[in-house]
């Protein structure tokens, strides 16, 4: 069963006071709170087994070593990839530079068409502007609907100019023929909390446009559902540790093996390596051929705890406790939003939506509102969330967010709903 | 931090809220994480001291009450004098407890203000 009780009691920060009143911490899209026990790996790390990986032949090398080999284990055989797929990062935003440097600025041309999408993240989304800059490839932007949902069928494109890029918008069916090289979108957008049909994008791609890749962008998918990516049809994914109760400073991309092997790789420097001579050099195989210097060694097994802290709890468990949530709060906002209290953005149905709860007080600023909130020891984004054109699209300046994973109970959304009435009052309105 | 009652009665009622007519000097300034936007304009005295100023925008109290507080404050000062104010004479008209994730929101206006002097 899923005893968030017994959950909470194994995040040390939870027992925090923010000014004496009980943290209610409602912001884990940005980054998730962490449990003891990965608190502990990382110091059991530096306390007992502190040395440098693959540099040395004394035993606390070689600890390290197989330490951070059993973390790569553990990330592959948790989203179904092949161990030496994974490669460690910093942060998401790492892995897709890492495909937008690595494998497409080597392999895009002039006119090919990178398509993303209005949800994106701006790190699955400014690599690609300066990408389709620089190798005069054109960038195509899956439009919304009203509810955040993405539009997959449709006819009719939109044609932006007034910076330095052409941008074609519409429906993905609409953006899609043969000169499309890459198609890069969120499985989970982390401003509206929707959950994208990345399994039916795969199958208008491989109709459309066979010889486009699929970049994933996992970062708020794989902490919160189960993620297989031999069913995601993905051909990359990045995804950031500290999202899914790891340390910050872990980070991954997986990529399929062809792929990756026939790209250059990123960084240069030790541990990717073959041979060096003077006049030349050749690179280790996969994945050390992307992992250039010491790796965050302590980073990378504290987030391979966290995943067996969170397979501890089962994936799908986390998913149906979540949808519970959303589904409720959701349900109690709605009420608000017909008295003219608030407005919520996003999806209204859980089955697509993450655990984010989206909206404005209306008359605040979202800052405002969350500085409000703050004073309850309640703890939400606002602002645009690095990805101002989707609040843009929703004709607002700015956004609050309360987001919310395995520790989030029904408690504290109810309240979240009692203080958010506060907060007009401060501003007596 | 809470919202002191100027700051209330700043964002509710701005100041020097609006615009000039020519001859002005303009400058439009954002906050890329936030949205807020605020467009000052003004004119300066022949020994470059700010003689008249407004300014328009939108976004969260803090900016706005910023801006009016500062379009009533910075009347009279030269170039020096608003470096010598400083970001931290704009916390302390604030009432002194702005934390660091609304600084930008607290300085948005002074930059712009600053930025008259450089037209
Ligand atoms: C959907 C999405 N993509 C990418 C990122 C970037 O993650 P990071 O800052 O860890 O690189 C985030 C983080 O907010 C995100 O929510």
């Amino acid at each position: 069963m899923f005893d968030v009780n017994k959950i909470r009691a194994d995040f040390p920060i939870l027992e925090r006071k923010i000014g004496g009143a009980p943290l209610v911490y409602l912001d884990s899209a940005a980054t998730s709170q962490k449990p003891k026990r990965v608190l502990d790996a990382i110091a059991d790390f530096y306390t007992k087994h502190n040395a440098n990986i693959h540099r040395g032949v004394h035993t606390l090398s070689a600890e390290a070593t197989t330490m951070v080999d059993e973390a790569r284990e553990k990330v592959a055989k948790f989203i179904n990839a092949k161990t030496d797929e994974v490669i460690f990062v910093r942060n998401a935003t790492e892995g897709l530079n890492l495909v937008a440097y690595a494998w497409a600025r080597q392999s895009l041309k002039k006119n090919d068409v990178v398509v993303i999408s209005l949800l994106e993240h701006h790190s699955n989304m400014v690599p690609w502007q300066i990408i389709c800059e620089e190798v005069g490839a054109h960038l195509h932007v899956i439009e919304v609907d009203d509810e955040g949902r993405l539009l997959l069928t449709g006819t009719g494109t939109t044609q932006l100019t007034g910076g330095k890029l052409v941008v074609t918008t519409g429906s993905l069916e609409s953006l899609l023929d043969e000169r499309v090289k890459l198609v890069a979108v969120t499985a989970v957008s982390n401003v509206l909390g929707t959950i994208t049909p990345t399994e039916e994008i795969k199958k208008l791609i491989k109709k459309k446009s066979p010889s486009a890749k699929l970049l994933v962008d996992g970062a708020q998918m794989v902490p919160h559902m189960k993620t297989d990516v031999t069913k995601l049809g993905a051909d990359f994914m990045a995804f950031s540790g500290h999202k899914m109760l790891g340390p910050t400073g872990s980070g991954v991309l997986w990529g399929k093996r062809e792929i990756l092997e026939s790209m250059k790789p990123f960084l240069y420097g030790g541990d990717m390596i073959g041979e060096v001579r003077l006049t030349g050099t050749t690179w280790s195989g996969l994945p050390n051929k992307f992992e250039a210097g010491t790796p965050d060694i302590a980073g990378i097994i504290g987030l391979g705890t966290a995943i067996d802290y969170l397979t501890s709890l089962g994936m799908d468990n986390i998913r149906e406790h979540e949808k519970e949530l959303i589904g409720y709060a959701l349900g109690k906002m709605e009420k608000f939003e017909k008295k003219g209290l608030v407005e919520v953005f996003g999806p209204r149905n859980a089955d697509e939506r993450g655990g984010v709860l989206t909206f404005n007080v209306k008359g605040v600023h979202a800052h405002d509102a969350a500085q409000v909130l703050d004073k309850y020891g309640i703890a939400v984004r606002s602002g645009q969330h690095c990805g101002a054109p989707i609040v843009e699209r929703f004709k607002t300046l700015a956004m609050a967010r309360a987001s919310f994973y395995v520790y989030t109970t029904k408690g504290e959304i109810d309240f979240l709903i009692e203080k958010i009435k506060e907060v007009p009052k401060v501003f007596s309105l | 931090m809470d919202y002191k009652e100027e700051i209330i009665d700043h964002y509710k009622h701005p100041r020097n809220f609006g615009d000039l007519e020519e001859p002005k000097i303009s400058v439009r300034e954002n906050n890329s994480s936030c949205g807020d936007m605020v467009e000052v304009c003004g004119r300066l005295t022949r020994d470059g001291r700010i003689h008249v100023l407004r300014w328009r925008g939108v976004g969260c109290a803090i900016s706005t009450a910023a801006a009016s507080m500062l379009s009533e404050k910075v009347v009279g000062m030269n170039r020096e004098d608003l470096t010598g104010f400083g970001e931290k004479g704009v916390v302390e008209l604030l009432g002194g407890e702005i934390n660091s994730g609304r600084m930008r929101c607290a300085t948005l206006a002074y930059r712009a203000i600053i930025k008259l002097f450089e037209q």
